[in-house]
């Protein structure tokens, strides 16, 4: 727009060093405003690794915004790779012995939400233990071995081929636990959780508002709870399990789509529900796992998935 | 002298001073040179830690929901009352805090909203409102968490207010939910004292309650 005002202005002296210079003027203006943001934009990284001996424990907290991937080899080693939109993050990473804490932590209060992402990749031994805190932002780990426990505010957790004790606490994050097995425990508020071929002996899950899936097989002798305040709890399970099933509601409804699988309790222990709740008992197979579904007000859906 | 008779030695009369026959099976003896530097470092840092941690509120408030929900205390704690002081002292000490500060700026804020809103509505004719859920009206053994609770909650709402973080707006969504989720137990339970499931699951969302309001603060104050 400059330059065609430039064209319109008669000849004088001076004005080829005019139209010569302004527009570089206005390009390195151009450059030097977008300059800040540039930076602001452009990734910086670090990467670090760690020697360990026995069983390592990791530590994140990410106050800032960002995914935090965890992934295993068969290296002693745990290798650390965090990048960061800018310099109002900072990274703080140490190692005590088999211990690795790993912070980050936002430098400049004022900074705006762009300029406050920080990703944090670590390859660890397959058996690792971990505790993992962010803000928002993904939680991904895949074929680690070891407790872990995975705290999140909004984020969601995405767990593939994990093992051992899993805790994970969201606020508005979702659960997905693929292949996972040992014992886990979830709790949320607007958080859904989805157990897709699970090998968990014990499971509680607690959601206020989100739903809940199961789609696997129960483990003989296993343990499950799964509870949602309002929203939605389904079941699907194979017709080879072998499970004791108690499914209650005060106010909402139950689905029975597996009525064909389920029988009578077979244990000889008889069942019944207090005047208030509704829902129903029954046995799948020998009745060897526990399985107690409920929600509040919400649907409890029960069905075979073969 | 051997190695357990120094565990011994130190067992019964602490680190300092070592006696001489000690000091002199320390200096051949390596093992027993870095238990005793063990000992001593576990000591120094002990020494560092305070004396009484204050463990966060929101423990507290879980304590009594459960305690409460499991009927071994029905009634409100009792509040003593502070020593009298002069009232600027009060306001002075009150906004020292800038989350309540904060809040507070909130609070006003959200009144003045209020009182426009109701000034528009007066040229309306009156209106049976729905009562708000009061501490009065939930069941009389969750009325000290409530009351808890209530006492946290605009201090929360003042962060959230005050926040342009996504984060904060995630955590009053769900504040939101559960606030909802609340009302409908206490409704429900209102309706049917002895629903014993419904029961379970209040005091499950006060928990979570609890802990949500106990997050939001410290946000604030890291913060801050």
């Amino acid at each position: 727009m400059s330059l065609q005002m430039m064209e319109m202005v008669p000849d004088r002296p001076g004005t080829w060093a005019k139209r010569s210079f302004l527009p570089i003027l206005s390009a390195g203006l151009f450059l030097w405003s977008a300059a800040p943001a540039s930076a602001a934009g452009t990734g910086q990284s670090i990467e670090k690794q760690f020697k360990i001996t026995g069983r390592p424990v990791v530590v994140i907290h990410n106050v800032a915004n960002g995914r935090i991937e965890v992934k295993s080899w068969k290296n002693s080693e745990v290798d650390i790779i965090g990048t960061q939109s800018s310099n109002k993050v900072g990274f703080e990473i140490e190692q005590a012995g088999d211990r690795i804490d790993v912070t980050a932590s936002i430098l400049d209060p004022a900074a705006q939400p762009l300029e406050l992402e920080a990703n944090l990749q670590l390859t660890v031994p397959e058996e690792t233990e971990l505790q993992l805190k962010t803000e928002t932002g993904l939680i991904y780990v895949e074929q680690v071995m070891g407790d872990m426990k995975l705290e999140s505010y909004a984020g969601d957790v995405h767990l593939k081929e994990v093992s051992g004790y899993i805790i994970v606490k969201t606020t508005g994050g979702s659960l997905v636990c693929t292949q996972c097995a040992g014992k886990l425990d979830f709790s949320s508020i607007g958080g859904n959780a989805q157990l897709l071929q699970p090998q968990l002996n014990n499971v509680n899950l607690m959601t206020t508002t989100g739903n809940i899936l199961f789609d696997g097989d129960f483990v003989r002798t296993g343990l499950y709870s799964m509870k949602s305040g309002k929203g939605l709890v389904e079941v699907r399970f194979s017709s080879t399990d072998s499970f004791d099933l108690k499914a209650q509601t005060a106010t909402g409804t139950v689905d029975n789509q597996a009525s064909a699988f389920l029988k009578p309790d077979s244990h000889g222990v008889k069942h019944s529900f207090s005047k208030f709740t509704h829902g129903l008992f029954g046995t799948v197979g020998m009745g060897l796992a526990k399985v107690e579904l409920s929600s509040y007000s919400g649907t409890i859906r029960i069905m075979r998935r073969d | 002298m051997q190695c357990k008779d120094v565990e011994l030695v130190l067992e019964q009369e602490g680190l300092e001073p070592l006696p001489e026959y000690a000091r002199a099976h320390l200096a051949e003896c390596r093992d027993c040179r870095n238990y005793v530097a063990d000992l001593t470092s576990l000591v120094d840092a002990a020494r560092k830690l305070p004396s009484e941690i204050t463990p966060p509120e929101r423990i507290w408030i879980s304590l009594r929901a459960q305690l409460e929900a499991e009927g071994i205390i029905r009634t409100a704690a009792e509040i003593v009352p502070a020593e009298p002081a002069p009232w600027w002292q009060s306001i002075g000490a009150f906004f020292r805090n800038r989350v309540l500060a904060t809040s507070t700026v909130g609070i006003l804020i959200a009144a003045a909203a209020v009182f426009l809103i109701r000034s528009e509505r007066l040229v309306e004719p009156l209106r049976p409102v729905a009562p708000p859920s009061l501490v009065e009206e939930v069941p009389g053994e969750f009325a000290g968490t409530v009351q808890a609770l209530n006492d946290q909650e605009p201090v929360a709402t003042g962060v959230i207010l005050a926040s342009t973080s996504p984060v904060d707006a995630s955590l009053g969504d769900n504040l939101k939910k559960v606030n909802e989720f609340i009302a409908d137990c206490e409704r429900h339970l209102k309706e049917q004292p002895q629903d014993e499931l419904t029961r379970e699951y209040l005091s499950a969302a006060y928990q979570q309650k609890a802990e949500l309001l106990s997050a939001i603060i410290e946000r604030g104050r890291s913060v801050n």
